[in-house]
């Protein structure tokens, strides 16, 4: 098997200080009722055999470790290799542009000089989608590029993705944003170990630039190929991407994309009963997770773990995260309920499906 | 509770032959249960929350699949750099070794892993029995008697005594007289085949019963009775919550559709206690736009596009459109396709129904219907 190393920079924000992510890193977002978003990028790491992961640190990493722990829910914990807790930014981590801060990796040149690791792969936890690592690594061995970045047509504008200015495959450069047909850099790439340390050497004076960005002068002499990675994708940077991306999977033959039989999206193991549906509930097009407890009306919507809808609540098109309680009555619609958050007997919490509602975290008392 | 006072040793090796196809692969114990556990996991989730962190699980019939869902024990927090979960399967010796011929004799065969651990007092447990119990409580009851040897029992209903070990005790819990299967029973209280000995008795006795050619080598039959008969001090430890061995189809059923309904008898969302499983990742279940899911319990990664009513539908399970599932147990990873109807059924672990097929009977007298894993029910020709 291939000797790969895994780097994770899980310390990014979004530069827009939406009430979700003002407590977490995007990493920890909660997805799709049970996963968190750094779960994808860990995946794909465990799933093409990487047993050796380093992941970058935000400074608010509390729900990330809380969430990751000793690694063993993806096969990290381990005698040799696993999960290595790597320091990060603090500071222009909620920038635009690709997420690979040069001094990140400076900091933690220790980790990659130590490996003997061919291969790094190296991913932001600011995406969701399912990949196969071998192919990637095919492609690049066998194009003999010195960097293959994984890609995307835009299917839209979206000024928060960073966009690369192409040659057929070869890369000369990247921008901010992209607009649709573009192509898109989904914030992953492959490169030789040893050619990515003679990279941190270049361009050790200007370690506060972007990996992709320091290297502006030299894509004619640094071989950047694109790898175009074909199945579903999801950038999670601002609300309205990340209300739409959980809303993507409700869609069976979209999900199937993202959760594919052998390609597993590992998480934290919870010890959660079955979700319960009692008699009167009503519930359509929707996803429940674990422990839910559901006497009410649920459509068009994602419950976490743990989520009470009383008998004569309403929930539409929403997510409602772990541990809320949405009593007698009351009716959520169009809204992101964050995690705790019990929703009184006769309120409503409604947004519109353009602009949906964001009900905060409850504090914890 | 202190390290290494009490240690378990949790029986897993029996087939259940009488739950017939749902047993013909696997051991009872590895049996799905409840929408995403296997039995064992309650026996190993009581131990875990009763603070016991070194447990031997004795395993014999068709083990492979058991062995493997244990794994470290990681799941139920057993896997401990001193203790944890120790499997436990028949070994060969230099006279030839022999598979374990009763409850006794598999513990006797396995003396040698309580000298090493040295407890104080050994727990012995069945792990094909459904409850939540703090064994805790338990042992504290076995201490204030200073007692050889607790036996944990359970009132039954006076009409059915005769179909239980049946324990007679004086004011104090005392054990006065221990009756396997009564015809008139003095005493209501039945056995749960759980019991609390001292170490040292526990080691004295068992090595002595393998001397006893006309010894069974079973708990019930002779260790109890012989411990009795010599005056030790046998104490009962009464407990009054839910307890099942799912011993029949019938009883597996009718256990399952127990845990349904507003207030069920078995609690699975208690948090105090939780149960806990060796569960892979999956999405959360996915109800479709015309599904109808009434009194369910429904695991992660099913899908239910048709309708569901008074039922279990496991991890990974499949209601297709149009398809009925009613008072039935859809076990992990099944399918009932389109247009099929299932009533009052167990099946099996990805067991299919094809569309428009039907499985079971409404007719309460008629037994209920059980298919085995990879099973396959066509639809009958026309």
């Amino acid at each position: 098997m291939e000797k790969l190393l895994g780097v994770i920079t899980a310390n990014y924000s979004t530069k827009y200080p939406s009430v979700l992510s003002e407590t977490r890193p995007v990493a920890s977002l909660p997805y799709l009722g049970r996963y968190r978003v750094v779960d994808f990028a860990l995946s794909n790491m465990v799933n093409a055999g990487i047993r050796t992961v380093g992941m970058i640190m935000p400074y608010n990493y509390r729900s990330l470790i809380d969430h990751i722990g000793s690694g063993r829910d993806w096969d990290l914990n381990r005698k040799k290799g696993g999960l290595f807790i790597l320091p990060g930014s603090a500071f222009g981590t909620s920038r635009t542009g690709s997420r690979f801060l040069l001094r990140d990796l400076e900091y933690n040149k220790v980790f990659l000089k130590r490996s003997d690791a061919e291969h790094v792969i190296l991913s932001s936890a600011s995406f969701v989608y399912n990949m196969d690592y071998d192919k990637l690594i095919e492609a690049h061995k066998a194009s003999g590029a010195d960097i293959t970045v994984v890609t995307q047509p835009a299917k839209g504008k979206d000024a928060d993705v960073t966009g690369l200015s192409v040659d057929g495959t070869r890369v000369h450069g990247i921008k901010h944003g992209v607009e649709r047909g573009e192509v898109s850099f989904l914030d992953c790439f492959v490169i030789g170990r040893e050619f990515l340390l003679q990279l941190l050497n270049w361009y050790e004076q200007t370690d506060y630039l972007d990996l992709f960005e320091a290297m502006a002068a030299d894509y004619e002499r640094v071989n950047v190929q694109t790898y175009d990675f074909e199945g579903y994708v999801a950038p999670i940077f601002n609300k309205d991407n990340y209300f739409k991306s959980n809303m993507d999977m409700l869609d069976p033959k979209i999900s199937a994309e993202l959760f594919p039989a052998g390609r597993t999206i590992k998480t934290k193991a919870h010890d959660n009963a079955p979700a319960k549906f009692e008699t009167g509930s009503r519930v359509s097009n929707s996803r429940v997770s674990g422990s839910c407890r559901i006497k009410g009306t649920v459509s068009n919507s994602i419950l976490g773990r743990n989520v009470v809808v009383e008998t004569g609540a309403i929930v539409n098109n929403s997510i409602v995260m772990q541990s809320c309680v949405i009593k007698t009555g009351a009716r959520v619609e169009n809204a992101i309920v964050d995690r705790d958050n019990v929703v009184p007997a006769g309120t409503e919490l409604k947004g519109t499906p353009e602009a949906p509602f964001i009900k905060e975290k409850a504090s914890v008392e | 509770m202190s390290k290494r006072e009490c240690i378990a040793m949790l029986l897993a090796g029996g087939q259940g032959s009488r739950l017939g196809v749902l047993t013909k692969e696997v051991a009872k114990p590895a049996v799905s249960f409840g929408g995403k556990y296997r039995i064992i996991d309650f026996a190993l989730s009581n131990c875990a929350n009763s603070g016991i962190d070194t447990v031997g699980v004795l395993t014999q019939y068709r083990p492979y699949l058991l062995h493997n869902y244990l794994g470290s024990g990681s799941a139920w927090n057993l896997d401990e750099s001193e203790g944890g979960l120790f499997i436990l399967p028949p070994y060969a010796t230099q006279t030839g070794g022999a598979w374990y011929a009763g409850t006794a004799d598999a513990v006797t065969q396995n003396l040698g892993f309580i000298k090493q651990n040295d407890p104080e007092y050994v727990l012995i447990l069945s792990g094909d029995q459904l409850y939540n119990m703090d064994y805790q409580k338990m042992l504290d009851n076995h201490k204030r008697h200073n007692a050889d040897l607790t036996i944990a029992v359970m009132p039954v209903p006076w009409e059915e005594a005769s179909r239980f070990g049946i324990l007679t005790t004086d004011e104090d819990e005392k054990i006065l007289k221990f009756t396997e299967k009564p015809a008139e029973p003095d005493s209501n209280l039945a056995s749960m085949g759980i019991y609390i000995f001292n170490a040292d008795l526990l080691v004295k006795t068992l090595e002595e019963d393998a001397e006893d050619e006309n010894s069974e080598h079973d708990f019930g039959k002779d260790i109890i009775p012989k411990l009795l008969a010599a005056g030790k001090r046998l104490y009962t430890y009464e407990y009054n919550g839910f307890w099942r061995d799912v011993g029949t189809i019938a009883s597996y059923h009718e256990t399952s559709m127990d845990l349904l309904g507003t207030k069920p008898d078995f609690d699975l969302f208690d948090t105090e206690a939780p149960i806990m499983s060796n569960a892979g990742a999956m999405p959360p279940a996915y109800v479709g736009p015309d599904a109808t899911v009434d009194d369910c319990l429904v695991g992660n990664g099913s899908s239910i596009y048709g309708k569901a009513v008074h039922s279990i539908v496991s991890t990974g399970a499949v209601v297709g459109e149009g398809a009925v599932v009613q008072d039935s147990v859809l076990l992990p990873g099944s399918e009932v396709k389109a247009g099929a109807h299932v009533v009052r059924a167990i099946l099996g672990e990805n067991s299919v129904v094809e569309a428009e097929a039907t499985l079971g009977s409404s007719d309460q007298s008629v037994d209920i219907a059980v298919i085995g894993n990879d099973a396959v029910v066509a639809k009958e020709a026309e």
